[in-house]
């Protein structure tokens, strides 16, 4: 691994250069996406044929009032309808291809203008390329946070027709209790017997590393332990490992274009930093059945457009699968955005458990870049939790190419009956496409801390 | 005694290359303007894509030069155009893309050569810009931009390096978007306005 990735905490220095470089290639790409912007805007706009009359609008040769796709909204639809009649908008109709393109999953949408029935009328084709082969190389996520370091993944996908394989490394300290380095491998089908049915094999290898805090807290649980004789389970529970490997297959059944359950398995295995701990066994397991269930719903009007989004899931570890873990933990989130012109409000609201004594990796964190950001996860439990609430709000204005927004984060975590203290933090943040700076403060009493995150897709 | 002197000139007549991309300079008023042999960039991919009803968008560049390879640059003109064709008429239309609206300009109903040689016609290098007491170079750079290719770079998953290193390999994998360079040189300043003198 690159010395980025084995840099848990960079000195300031380093923080300095990274935020400059994070800075610098931030706006290059953003300025890539503007200046494209920019100059597709002008096309559309100085298009001859903007004088003519849609008389009719079809993808890939097929009306769209006839076209047959589940995938294809009932508002997409509505708004291709929508182009019959009036002039020919080129600025929409580009939008629309990129709409296209995204929903249907294509490489590329074009669109095509041929004569209409009358001098003054033109009809609109989509047409839709899908290539059979396609390979990419990309950085699906970045992150810097001045209190937890680098989060970053490359990935490589190659995709045969509806069969795809995904290899990728990076580093995360961001998501779990632990900064995870390593691997991750990922095959898909696409097309099970039906389109509606879909095969995901996941495998996974990442080095663990642990905060000092996480330590310490360990060895005062392993105390608590032989004091107050807890449970040897306890023990188990707070166990280090130092690798861990993971196999999961999946099936997803996609029941309707909103709705979609997942079932399958998860073959994790760790070795343990001390085996003495955990019976002298140098590797243990937590095999689990798992399930999800996705509901993703936008309504779109001429101004404003609603979403909705839930997911719950749940991942269940018994001894019939071979597991030494045996736990139960269930997690949901409910998400809501609502836009109008250049508003933007969103809440999310996440909660979860977990029954019986799970794994290090499968407990619950706040204080990361998603929930009570800019609170140390480790100031708020080292170790996680087995129960955790988090709710956040923002409000987000489009300034041109450019959304500021400000947020409020709330969450609890706790441990079995124990809830912990109810936290709070707000903050504020420029966001440019898939780009996001932020600055958030935590809400404690009589002082301020801020905290600085700079990265994309978060 | 005079076959001897058109021997020697024989060689360095045969030394002057054929430039089928030649520019032709010509000053109007304070602007030095250009016209091209051979000048035709609305052909191949893009033309059937403007037949197609699209919009495309061209970038030209005018260099001058005190040296042939142009590696520094005296002074330069860079100018978009978006071309779109009017599907009932047959004919072009030409938009000069403009931070300003003042600066905006359109040309419409117009056949390939005339739409093309308006493109030229608004690349001009001011006056004061040219090297006054020694020789200099022109050169003509066109290109399709094609904004379709830039939105890929940043998708569903991240940042695509893989589109972005098509972007920036483009130029040299892409012939069909590729044009020649026209060029013309040693020129000097007094010799253009002689010429525009008659």
């Amino acid at each position: 691994m690159s010395p980025m990735f084995a840099t848990a905490r960079p000195g300031r220095a380093a923080s300095f250069r990274g935020i400059s470089l994070f800075l610098a290639g931030g706006l290059f790409f953003s300025g890539l996406a503007r200046a494209d912007q920019a100059l597709v805007r002008a096309m559309a706009e100085s298009n001859v044929n903007q004088q003519y009359l849609v008389e009719s609008v079809s993808l890939a040769g097929v009306e769209v009032a006839h076209y047959r796709d589940s995938r294809l909204s009932p508002s997409l639809r509505r708004r291709l309808s929508a182009l019959v009649g009036v002039p020919c908008d080129m600025s929409a109709i580009s939008d629309l291809a990129d709409k296209l393109r995204a929903t249907l999953h294509l490489q590329e949408v074009t669109q095509h203008l041929t004569r209409g029935s009358s001098p003054d009328r033109i009809r609109v084709n989509f047409d839709f390329i899908r290539r059979d082969a396609a390979f990419d190389l990309s950085v699906p996520r970045f992150l810097y946070e001045s209190n937890q370091g680098w989060t970053a993944e490359v990935n490589a996908r190659v995709r045969l027709h509806d069969q795809s394989l995904t290899a990728g490394f990076g580093s995360n300290g961001d998501d779990l209790v632990e900064r995870f380095t390593g691997f991750s491998t990922r095959y898909e089908d696409g097309h099970l017997f039906s389109d509606r049915l879909k095969f995901a094999l996941g495998v996974e290898g990442y080095h663990d590393i642990w905060n000092s805090a996480s330590r310490q807290a360990v060895l005062g649980e392993g105390a608590q332990t032989g004091v107050n004789g807890l449970a040897a389970d306890a023990s188990k529970q707070f166990a280090l490992y130092r690798s861990r490997r993971n196999i999961a297959p999946a099936v997803t059944f996609e029941l309707t274009r909103e709705l979609s359950v997942s079932v399958g398995a998860s073959f994790e295995s760790m070795e343990m930093e001390a085996p003495a701990v955990t019976g002298g066994d140098a590797s243990k397991s937590a095999n689990a059945a798992t399930g999800e269930v996705n509901f993703g719903y936008t309504r779109e009007g001429t101004e404003s457009e609603q979403r909705w989004d839930a997911k719950y899931s749940v991942r269940a570890a018994t001894r019939e699968l071979g597991s030494d873990y045996v736990y139960r933990r269930q997690e949901v989130s409910l998400r809501y955005k609502w836009r109008h012109g250049k508003h933007m409000v969103a809440d999310r609201m996440t909660a979860g458990t977990i029954r019986g004594n799970a794994p290090l990796f499968e407990r619950f964190v706040l204080g990361n870049s998603s929930t009570l950001f800019g609170w140390d996860r480790y100031a708020i439990d080292p170790l996680g939790g087995s129960r955790m609430a988090h709710n956040s709000v923002s409000y987000g204005r489009q300034m041109q190419q450019t959304t500021a927004e400000v947020f409020y984060d709330t969450g609890v975590v706790g441990e079995g009956d124990r809830l912990g203290t109810l936290r709070h933090s707000v903050g504020f943040g420029v966001r440019q496409g898939i780009f996001n700076i932020a600055m958030a403060f935590p809400l404690f009493e009589g002082r301020i801390a801020a905290v600085f995150m700079a990265g994309m897709n978060y | 005694m005079i076959a001897a002197p058109a021997a020697a000139a024989l060689p360095s007549a045969f030394a002057i290359e054929y430039n089928p991309y030649r520019l032709i300079p010509r000053i109007e008023g304070e602007y030095l303007h250009v016209s091209a042999s051979n000048f035709s960039f609305l052909t191949g991919k893009p033309l059937q894509r403007l037949k197609d009803g699209a919009s495309v968008a061209f970038v030209a560049q005018l260099i001058v030069s005190d040296t042939p390879n142009f590696l520094i640059p005296n002074a330069r003109a860079v100018a978009r155009f978006a071309v779109s064709y009017d599907i009932w008429e047959d004919r072009f239309s030409v938009t000069k893309v403009a931070e300003g609206i003042e600066q905006k300009r359109t040309i419409a109903h117009q056949l390939a050569p005339a739409a093309e040689n308006w493109c030229l016609d608004n690349l001009a290098i001011h006056r004061s810009d040219l090297p006054v007491d020694r020789p200099f170079y022109l050169r003509l750079d066109l290109r399709v931009e094609d904004p379709r290719d830039q939105p890929g770079v940043i998708g569903d998953s991240g940042i695509s390096l893989w589109n972005l290193v098509e972007i920036f390999s483009r130029p040299i994998r892409d012939h069909q978007d590729r044009y020649p360079s026209w060029t013309a040189g040693p020129l000097r300043l007094e010799d253009i306005l002689k010429g525009a003198r008659g």
